[in-house]
């Protein structure tokens, strides 16, 4: 938890510094309301594995420990201790969410020379995104704690069905399908802010036809579906993987 | 409402080896029920599932006359297998945990530091403990809500001789409260010390139950030996004190009758003129008190 903390402020201290010499284009865009939202919700994004893995020892311990065992022989049913695990899943989330909102709040304030109350406002809605987001991946890794029972063995197959076994599986459908599988929904719910949007209103009168310049037709950015779709297939997978945690807990023996 | 636990026609397998197979038995309020059995039988995989940690395969059992769930298990204190808590908290944090699972006040987890001996170590973390003192926390948590009913699964295991009378004067205390004790052992001793009733398990099975005092009357067996043990043999065998005499390479066994002390065989053969150069009380081993019990069904 205190190593997320100090790595996400890091980075966003960092990259704040950051300043690319691109002419009419500044960094210090990301870091106005109301972009500063999805700004800070990719860059929390990257942690969400931390958050995952974490998940993952928590629920890996319960196992190795005999503590859900224990647990149950003293009275609890299955479904607390699946509940219970789901409630520290959402404070983690919740924390994270808080995280990203003070920082943001903070960022957004120091770097938006005047900015109206509307703006904050507009994109506050991708903190939500964020939250449903690494809830998402903690109870994947969840799963994966509940299927492989070790803690090992559980962070290596997450990290393994993340990097290479889904990318793999996908590369057999066709494009239009690849966009569906649980992993790329779930991680692209907060996309990298676009450049394009971000840059500022006087450079794109300056420099005329990048505004209207097809980024997706020549590949720069890759075609996503809307947000909302996104998010509505991604609660799906959630609610599946949830559906499944308990009915793997329910049949197995502990 | 004198049920306290009923065990209809369990089965239990590890894939095609059958841990517990077909096993039923009643337990009623205020015994105190061994099982015993040796290693591998049966005797764990039966307590995990009425503690509610292994699915049945097929059977079913009922607490208090109810179907099994969280409530019951509430009213149960448990030792199953090993001590299972958290290493990185310490004996008072991994009680709480248990307390407020049961429902039980917090000042109950002082008691139960002070029953088992651990009061001193209570703010130490438990992987601090030595394995006998893990035991005995197990046990402490057993006892915690002061509960009805006490499982407990070798309850001995890993203990110094002072720690098994303790926990066995724990034990007795808590039967003469009038609790339900329902103990798994491979320890004829500790079965025979305790129990009242007695189920003996082999291979997943039932083989016999009943009293302790009528299944294992236990017939001592003596070493004797002289200079000559020809002789003792013919003498022991007119006596009628022993039976089952048999001579060995440099000694002789015989079994002594129940009602015989062996000082009676000492003066007996000295009157004849034998003078015993060894003269040895031995209990039968679990093996072979086993055997005799399966020879006995067949």
């Amino acid at each position: 938890m205190t190593l997320h903390f100090i790595l996400f402020l890091m980075v966003i201290i960092v990259a704040s510094k950051i300043d690319i010499a691109v002419p009419g284009f500044s960094m210090r865009n990301l870091f106005r309301f109301p972009d500063v939202w999805a700004t800070f919700a990719w860059i929390a994004s990257w942690f969400n594995i931390l958050l995952a893995i974490m998940v993952i020892v928590l629920v890996g311990n319960e196992f190795s420990f005999r503590t859900f065992r224990q647990q149950v022989i003293n009275g609890l049913s299955i479904n607390d201790l699946v509940i219970g695990k789901g409630i520290i899943i959402f404070f983690i989330a919740l924390y994270s969410l808080l995280l990203v909102f003070v920082l943001g709040s903070v960022f957004g304030i120091i770097f938006s020379h005047n900015f109206e109350l509307a703006d904050l406002f507009s994109k506050s809605y991708l903190l939500a995104v964020y939250f449903i987001q690494a809830a998402g991946y903690m109870i994947i890794g969840m799963l994966f704690a509940i299927i492989f029972r070790n803690n090992s063995l559980s962070i290596i197959m997450f990290l393994l069905y993340f990097i290479f076994i889904e990318p793999i599986i996908r590369r057999f459908f066709s494009p239009e399908v690849r966009q569906f599988f649980p992993v790329k929904i779930i991680s692209h719910l907060t996309p990298p802010p676009e450049v394009l949007a971000i840059a500022s209103e006087k450079t794109m009168e300056n420099s005329v036809g990048t505004t209207n310049f097809d980024f997706e037709s020549i590949g720069l950015i890759p075609h996503q579906l809307p947000l909302s779709v996104t998010l509505l297939l991604a609660i799906g997978f959630i609610a599946l993987f949830v559906f499944l945690i308990f009915q793997i807990m329910r049949k197995r023996d502990l | 409402m004198n049920e306290i636990l009923s065990i209809q026609n369990l089965s239990k397998n590890y894939g095609r080896i059958k841990a517990v197979d077909d096993l039923s038995f009643t337990v009623e309020r205020g015994t105190v029920y061994g099982i015993l059995g040796p290693n591998g039988s049966g005797k764990t995989t039966t307590l995990s599932v009425i503690t509610g940690v292994l699915h049945p395969a097929k059977g079913s059992y009922r607490w208090f006359g109810n179907k099994p769930g969280k409530r019951e298990r509430k009213r149960i204190g448990s030792l199953v297998e090993t001590p299972n808590f958290y290493p990185y908290l310490t004996l008072f944090q991994n009680l709480q945990i248990a307390a407020r699972i049961k429902n039980v006040q917090e000042e109950d987890i002082n008691r139960v530091l002070g029953v088992t001996d651990l009061l001193r170590r209570k703010h130490s973390k438990y992987d601090t403990l030595s394995l006998g003192m893990k035991q005995r926390l197990s046990f402490a948590s057993v006892l915690l809500g002061d509960p009805e009913v006490l499982v407990l699964d070798e309850p001995a295991n890993g203990l110094d001789p002072e720690g098994i009378a303790e926990v066995r004067r724990v034990i007795m205390s808590e039967r003469d409260k009038g609790k339900t004790i329902i103990i798994a052992s491979h320890i004829l001793d500790e079965v025979e010390k305790v129990c009242t009733h007695v189920g003996i398990l082999k291979m997943g099975k039932l083989i016999t139950s009943g009293l302790v005092d009528k299944l294992l009357v236990m017939d001592r067996v003596l070493t004797l030996s002289a200079p000559d043990n020809t002789k003792l043999k013919e003498i022991l065998e007119k006596s009628g004190l022993v039976k089952n005499i048999k001579e060995d390479v440099d000694c002789i066994t015989a079994t002594i009758l129940s009602e015989t002390e062996p000082g009676e065989i000492n003066k007996y053969v000295i009157e004849k003129g034998i003078t015993l150069t060894r003269l040895e009380v031995n209990k039968p081993t679990l093996e072979s008190q086993f055997l005799e019990l399966v020879r006995e069904q067949n």
